[in-house]
């Protein structure tokens, strides 16, 4: 069963659990690779989270020079070796979603790795395990893909590259409002 | 799958994962009224918390956890934990021992008693400990120190609730419905809520009832997260809720959208209520409450029109003048359309405190015994005095509201005990509560961090963080679970229960205090609480760990208790009837005026918990939120010539505070708002107004009338 993040940020509180909950993964050693931004502050309290997108194929790792960022076999695209990694920041330049992190002191990069401690033992990352409004969902790829509930993007133009991702963002339903969801119209009265 | 009962919640199929030398205690949050599960990392080795594992299996959140659940257990090694009790000495708490704290702490209270009665000395408790502890200091106060003044916070925060159920229903369960029911509601009316950041928890189940294609009304000055994704967002003026409801219930009358059958059957009091609602024109209420009126006619409608529905309600609605009767005019929504007893139909207040309903249920309300049963009923005090091995006579009467006792420090109350609560943080007039504090002659406090209250003390005593004790609590469902925790008591800290248990063996009233365990505390609880409104006395540990939580009433022990309230439309009044009850819109205590032109409202923020006591201290939280801030709207701002990011002075009749502008269109022009979290100068309850609710004596901490100043030399402005 090959698994990804879905991402459906109608639903996001803005709450920051999955930014707390991404540094109790063992394998993150307390530091958190999950961001959450707000959307149009001032205009509306909506925000999004964002995940590393797991790149189908990572510039990342493309641009490392000492190859320190590995693909598992199901896809997922690790954080940088710590044997390896030499804090170049080349990864953090070649990301068009700019989601690397170069922790200074130790000079290592360190990246959303989807909590391999924990997807390799069959559990959900955690911030999908502690998202308490299932924004951030760990579900099968080739549904959510293929079928999705709603309206969903994993296929981004960057000028011309078209980079398709792992990581799916299910989009808000803006024409219809069918969940009321506005983008800054402020209060209505 | 576990229990029937749990079967339509959002438990996920996985386990946790149990790491080399650790082991994981299966509890849950400190933290709100859901009581969201959660497991708490062990390492073997110290006993040290290193960490939180989701808990997938329980059903309430199914191992989701809000950003202060996450962070709960990082209070466990907090190096500002109180270690050693304190005593006051040279006007500075200094380390001292256990023994000469006991002593002092005895002295006082025999000396005070002694020289002003038994009632001169008070309990100010909370209703963010277990079921054992509330009911222990109930007791204590009462055949303990024999005083009638124990009150708690859980005045300033679900009193409304519990008298505008009483009254309407007959008895108080903060939810009338198991959670799951809220998934099949067709329509689902959220008022006074903002449940995206105080109950985040609830969302799963809201955004499940949306997904089966339900409608969301909200009701929210603000647009909050919740009412951003609201398909009606009354926008209300703050304080005009029972106006709008009044409104909702004339163009339900109007357009026939009631169930006529069910009000004849079920209900009395309607013709009062259709001929009072009858002037509640969507005009008139449009021009109240300041929302449109065609707003309030689609609102109406949808949720006449719903077959299944809920009206559900928090703070924002209770904590006025008037709140009682707003939360039973939210409730005649539901009466006069027939929404109860069923899977998707009913009423709910999100319970605030972690143990907010066990909390109101077994005696530590000064006008209340154990099982929700009224301390002035004679068979009441007879059956309570059975159960404790005392006479009658014995047990005091009603004493003070939390409020009103702390305005009667150093007057009528000499010596103070307080456990579990901020008072001065999370009172109205808090420079006035200060005041009161420092006029007693002895004030003892029980916490695990130096609260602001905690400061003015002559005595400090540590207890224990919640993972370090055992108990039950009782959830926003009125579901009973247990609280399990790690055998430590790091320092010199000690179980508050125990301590308790210690005063009153030195008072010479130990008999009555014997008990080794939480667990021997609930198996009394159990018995007092018997044929009570609140029964537990069916509940066992082992039944709770069994059933991941049991649903009161539980009064037999085959019994496995009651998810769902009304399935058989029997109200709990003597005719089986609910009362729809009828009120004018009376409005706010405090209006707007020409020197103080702006409605202030408070709230809390996602990263924090009340007082922020506990939230303040841990950096991860307190990151995402440091300060408190001022919620002002693009053209009130350029009103005064504010600029996003200045400070700005904010004072009302009672007080001022100075706060960081944060210019947002999701708030109303005639308003502020403030989140409540912090304490002495950016504490916005120096502002708040202290009027309180004639029935349930909550504080109106929802509205008071403020003025807006620029403060001219601000550092910004003079740099550009």
């Amino acid at each position: 069963m090959d698994k990804v993040l879905y991402i459906d940020y109608e639903r996001c509180i803005g709450c920051r659990a999955c930014v707390i909950g991404c540094e109790e993964c063992s394998g993150h050693d307390h530091l958190s690779r999950m961001f959450v931004d707000e959307l149009n502050p001032g205009e509306t309290v909506a925000t999004s989270p964002t995940p590393c997108m797991h790149c189908v194929t990572p510039a990342c790792a493309e641009s490392c020079p000492v190859q320190a960022i590995s693909i598992a076999a199901d896809g997922t695209v690790l954080s940088a070796s710590m044997e390896k990694c030499i804090g170049c920041k080349n990864c953090t330049y070649a990301c068009p979603f700019g989601i690397p992190k170069v922790d200074d002191v130790k000079k290592v990069m360190y990246k959303c790795d989807m909590c391999y401690d924990r997807t390799s033992k069959g559990r959900p990352p955690m911030c999908a395990s502690v998202c308490p409004t299932d924004t951030i969902r760990f579900v099968d790829q080739d549904d959510i893909k293929n079928d999705p509930p709603k309206p969903v993007q994993f296929k981004w133009d960057f000028g011309g590259t078209i980079i398709e991702t792992r990581t799916v963002i299910g989009l808000p339903d803006t024409e219809e409002h069918r969940f009321g969801y506005r983008e800054g119209d402020g209060v209505q009265s | 799958m576990g229990h029937a009962q749990n079967k339509d919640y959002s438990q996920r199929d996985y386990d946790a994962i149990l790491r080399d030398g650790e082991e994981l205690i299966s509890t849950h949050c400190c933290f709100c009224g859901m009581q969201c599960g959660m497991n708490i990392r062990v390492r073997k080795e110290d006993q040290s918390v290193v960490g939180v594992e989701p808990r997938y299996d329980f059903p309430m959140n199914g191992g989701r956890l809000c950003p202060k659940g996450v962070a709960a257990y990082r209070q466990a090694e907090h190096q500002e934990r109180i270690l050693h009790p304190l005593i006051r000495k040279n006007g500075k708490l200094e380390q001292a021992t256990w023994d000469e704290a006991m002593d002092l702490i005895v002295s006082k209270i025999q000396e005070i008693q002694g020289k002003h009665g038994k009632d001169a000395f008070g309990i100010y408790s909370g209703s963010s400990m277990t079921n054992e502890k509330c009911y222990l200091m109930g007791k204590f106060a009462r055949i303990g120190l024999g005083t009638k003044n124990i009150d708690y916070n859980g005045r300033y925060c679900m009193s409304s609730a519990s008298v505008g159920f009483n009254q309407s229903l007959g008895i108080d369960r903060g939810g009338t419905n198991p959670w799951s029911d809220i998934k099949f509601a067709d329509v689902l009316l959220i008022a006074g809520s903002n449940t995206a950041e105080c109950h985040p928890l609830s969302m799963p189940y809201i955004w499940g009832a949306r997904d089966r294609g339900a409608k969301l009304i909200v009701v929210d000055p603000r647009q909050t997260k919740t009412a951003l994704v609201a398909d009606v967002h009354l926008n209300i003026r703050p304080g005009t809720d029972v106006a709008l409801v009044n409104g909702l219930l004339h163009v339900m009358i109007k357009e026939d959208l009631i169930d006529q059958d069910f009000i004849t059957n079920h209900t009395t009091g309607y013709e009062e209520l259709k001929e009072l609602v009858q002037s509640y024109n969507p005009a008139y209420v449009s021009e109240i409450t300041g929302t449109a009126a065609d707003k309030i006619i689609t609102a109406a409608r949808i949720f006449g029109q719903a077959k299944n529905g809920f009206a559900m309600f928090a703070r924002g609605v209770e904590q006025h003048a008037t709140g009682t009767d707003a939360v039973s005019n939210y409730v005649n929504l539901c009466l006069v359309t027939g929404k109860f007893g069923r899977k998707g139909s009913g009423v709910a207040t999100f319970t605030g405190q972690g143990n907010g309903q066990g909390g109101r249920e077994h005696g530590q309300k000064t006008d209340q015994l154990p099982g929700f049963r009224k301390i002035t009923d004679p068979k009441a005090r007879e059956y309570i005095a059975g159960v404790w091995g005392v006479d009658e006579s014995e047990i005091p009467g009603p004493g003070l509201s939390a409020f009103e006792m702390l305005q009667s420090l150093g007057k009528e109350i000499k010596g103070l005990l307080l456990v579990c609560s901020n008072p001065i943080v999370s009172s109205p007039t808090v420079g006035d509560v200060g005041e009161y504090l420092k006029s007693l002659d002895f004030f003892v406090c029980m916490d695990f961090f130096l609260s602001e209250s905690a400061e003015l003390a002559d005595v400090v005593l540590p207890s224990t963080v919640w993972i370090e004790d055992n108990g039950t609590m009782t959830n926003v469902e009125g579901r009973v679970l247990r609280v399990k925790g790690v055998d430590r008591t790091p320092g010199e800290s000690k179980r508050d229960w125990k301590v308790i248990c210690d005063i009153a063996e030195r008072l010479g009233r130990g008999q009555y205090f014997q008990f080794d365990s939480p667990e021997d505390i609930f198996n009394e609880l159990r018995l007092a609480s018997k044929g009570g409104i609140a029964d537990y006395y069916g509940i066992t540990y082992e039944k709770l760990d069994k059933m991941q939580g049991v649903f009161w009433p539980c009064p037999t022990e085959e019994s496995e208790g009651k998810p769902r309230l009304f399935e058989d439309l029997k109200f709990n009044f003597p005719d089986g009837k609910a009362r729809i009850l009828a009120f004018e819109y009376k409005g706010p205590n405090e209006r707007t005026s020409k020197d103080f032109p702006i409605i202030l409202t408070t709230g809390r923020v996602v990263f924090h918990y009340l007082s922020g006591n506990q939230t303040r201290r841990i950096d991860t939280l307190r990151n995402f939120c440091p300060d408190p801030y001022v919620e002002i709207h693009p053209k009130l701002a350029e009103k005064y010539n504010i600029s996003n990011g200045e400070t700005v002075k904010v004072s009302s009749p009672r007080g001022s505070i100075e706060l960081v502008a944060k210019i947002t269109k999701i708030t109303r022009e005639d308003m502020v708002f403030v989140p409540y979290h912090w304490g002495k100068s950016l504490a916005i309850n120096h502002l708040t107004n202290p009027a309180l609710e004639p029935k349930s004596k909550i504080p109106e901490f929802k509205v008071c009338a403020v003025k807006l100043e620029k403060i001219a030399s601000s550092a910004g402005e003079m740099h550009g």
